[in-house]
């Protein structure tokens, strides 16, 4: 049947209708096969077949597509497919200025937005040179950490999920929905809290945050050992991740994975240690680090790491200076020409940017390290020769975002 | 039987035999299989893919090709509406099954409006369907991508209907602070019908839940009207 126009709509863009029907969610690509790896991968053997997982999937932690190379119920290999949530995050920080970039940077990684707009503020307060006053990097540390542990709390909840399991996500919820609405009480945001600012914060903590804080922590190291009870020695809960997705511990440092992914394999490297930013020197905590490697440790390490964040916050209260917050600086800053590496422990790994002036008020260019892209990578080393649906658990315990991945 | 052409000045005599009595079907193309070459490339197994033969499946292509605007989804399914649906809307809008598609940000809180301090199922929003074949309302959380375009306008396809759609968070509204992005869809309205917009970036789960409230009402107002209601393109090109 032929028309004046196409009647499908292009991928590139939606406003031009084409007359082939696009084939989005055919596993195998409507070209020929451009590298030896993709020749090898979509070359099917006995009894092996493809299965295209995503890229709209409720396991797959936002737009990420897989497509899988199953043997039965085993999948022998994968081919992940990104850029689904591309939003072009660098070029547009590039085209406003610096104040601009920390509100751009906000929704990259979204479940812990405090971190990845900490980007632009702690490179520019770099090129500066700029010293930024004690109440304020105190505050810093204290959003810095409530955030970890609402994201790590998500964490629980969506690994529970992905093996079926739908209360701890509920837990979960209550636990990350106080967090954020105290942080809402001082930012005026729930998720995007726009917070920082070059050389300070935005606001000073007010009443209604405190009283919000006092009352959390109370019971939070409670609430905090109720919910781990449900997961820990759940009997399915272990059984489906103690040995799955083993992730060792030279392969974790050659894939670049860091964070808890690499800790929980036994390297204690926390760049809060290794390479001390903030106010991190002066206060008292431990590194976490587990042996096995496996989804079971991985999920261990993050709740030993909401109790190192309960500590570092209540010791934040308790030797939080009075003064100013912000830093006596012009509201059209010029950044200095140079250039900038600053690096970040967020909940998942190292965080960093590699900022770029050339003397004006925009950032010549934002190159943003995330994560949770290099834990994608270990999703190729972990997958095959497990069950899919032990995959999905696989993947959850290494808690990628898709936001930070795409940008 | 002659036939002779007008410049000999013979008619052309046309009786009726048997062969013209019988009502052949009419050379419908829509009948045809439509066979999209593989020119690209070939398989290594030559039986690979159903050894590239066009699929079986027939009963669908009225459809596929019919016209895609709003106003034709219904004329494809051919149904007037009557006094029933005035019922049936009143038994819609007190079970609104939304689509899990969370794209972004707004996903989260989308999942926050479900959990136990904004509970949504308190409204009549029933719980979050992972199928687009069981779920009547797509909830687009978060920013749509050029490459997300497609397959989210397939499972927008893929919904059986009556079914509405709610544009969450300013970039599936307008583009929101990725409007100038090269990468992103300016506003959902441009690739599919939004019945409810609900800014903020992203808005709280209880601005999601108003938004779902007003979709309650805006079905009970125009209940047994579906084909009126006036969506589609709000923002000119250009803006």
């Amino acid at each position: 049947m032929t028309t004046d126009r196409g009647t499908v709509r292009s991928l590139d863009d939606p406003n031009i209708f084409v007359e082939t029907p696009a084939t989005i969610f055919d596993a195998v690509p409507p070209y020929p096969p451009r590298t030896e790896r993709e020749a090898e991968f979509y070359h099917l053997r006995d009894g092996e077949m493809l299965l295209n997982l995503g890229p709209q999937h409720p396991s797959t932690h936002g737009v990420l597509r897989v497509v899988l190379k199953v043997d039965g119920e085993r999948v022998t290999d994968l081919d992940p497919v990104l850029g689904y949530l591309h939003r072009g995050v660098e070029k547009i920080c590039e085209n406003g200025d610096w104040h601009q970039a920390i509100s751009n940077c906000d929704p990259l990684e979204y479940v812990a937005s405090m971190f990845s707009e900490a980007m632009p503020v702690l490179a520019a307060e770099k090129l500066l040179d700029l010293q930024v006053p004690r109440r304020a990097e105190y505050i810093r540390v204290l959003c810095w950490e409530l955030n970890r542990i609402a994201s790590h709390g998500l964490f629980m909840g969506w690994l529970a999920l992905d093996l079926g399991g739908l209360t701890p996500l509920l837990y979960g919820f209550i636990e990350r929905d106080t967090i954020v609405e105290m942080m809402a009480a001082l930012t005026g945001q729930r998720m995007l809290f726009n917070y920082l600012r070059i050389g300070g914060v935005n606001r000073d903590l007010n009443h209604d945050f405190l009283s919000r804080l006092g009352d959390w922590m109370g019971k939070a190291a409670v609430e905090l050992e109720n919910e781990a009870k449900l997961l820990n020695e759940n009997e399915i809960f272990v059984r489906r991740t103690k040995g799955m997705g083993t992730l060792d511990r030279e392969a974790a440092l050659r894939l670049c994975v860091t964070g808890p992914n690499l800790r929980a394999a036994g390297v204690p490297y926390d760049v809060r240690r290794a390479h001390p930013y903030s106010v991190y020197p002066e206060l008292d905590f431990d590194i976490p680090t587990r042996e096995e490697g496996d989804s079971y440790a991985r999920y261990l390490l993050r709740i030993d790491e909401i109790r190192e964040s309960i500590r570092i916050i209540d010791q934040c209260l308790h030797e939080m200076p009075d003064g100013p917050i912000m830093a006596k600086i012009p509201r059209l800053i010029r950044i200095p020409p140079g250039r900038a590496f600053i690096s970040v422990e967020s909940p998942r790994g190292q965080y960093s940017c590699y900022a770029m002036s050339d003397g004006s008020d925009q950032p010549f260019r934002l190159r943003l390290h995330d994560p949770s892209y290099f834990t994608l990578q270990a999703v190729g080393h972990l997958l095959p020769g497990n069950l899919i649906a032990d995959s999905m658990a696989v993947m959850a315990s290494l808690d990628p975002i898709m936001g930070g991945i795409d940008k | 039987m002659e036939v002779k052409t007008r410049a000999t000045g013979t008619k052309a005599v046309a009786k009726p035999s048997e062969e013209s009595r019988v009502i052949t079907a009419p050379n419908d193309d829509l009948v045809e299989a439509i066979v999209v070459e593989n020119k690209l490339w070939t398989p290594t197994n030559p039986n690979a893919y159903g050894g590239l033969q066009p699929p079986q499946i027939t009963h669908l292509r009225a459809e596929e090709h019919a016209d895609k605007g709003d106003t034709g989804r219904w004329r494809a399914l051919d149904i007037i509406p009557t006094k029933a649906d005035y019922v049936l809307d009143l038994i819609r809008l007190n079970s609104l099954w939304p689509l899990t598609s969370g794209l972004a940000c707004c996903a989260i809180e989308m999942m926050s409006a479900a959990t136990p301090w904004n509970d949504m199922d308190r409204f009549n929003m029933f719980p979050f369907r992972a199928s687009p074949r069981q779920a009547d309302v797509l909830i687009v959380a978060g920013t749509l991508t050029t490459k997300m375009a497609g397959p989210l306008l397939r499972l927008w396809e893929q919904m059986p209907e009556p079914k509405w759609c709610v544009a969450m968070g300013d970039c599936t509204c307008s583009g929101g602070r990725y409007k100038r992005s090269y990468a992103t869809v300016e506003g959902i309205d441009r690739i599919m019908p939004v019945d409810v917009y609900v800014p903020g970036c992203p808005p709280r789960p209880e601005g999601l839940i108003y938004g779902m409230m007003k979709l309650q009402q805006l079905i009970k107002e125009r209940r047994g009207h579906w084909a009126e209601r006036n969506v589609g393109p709000t923002v000119p090109d250009g803006v």
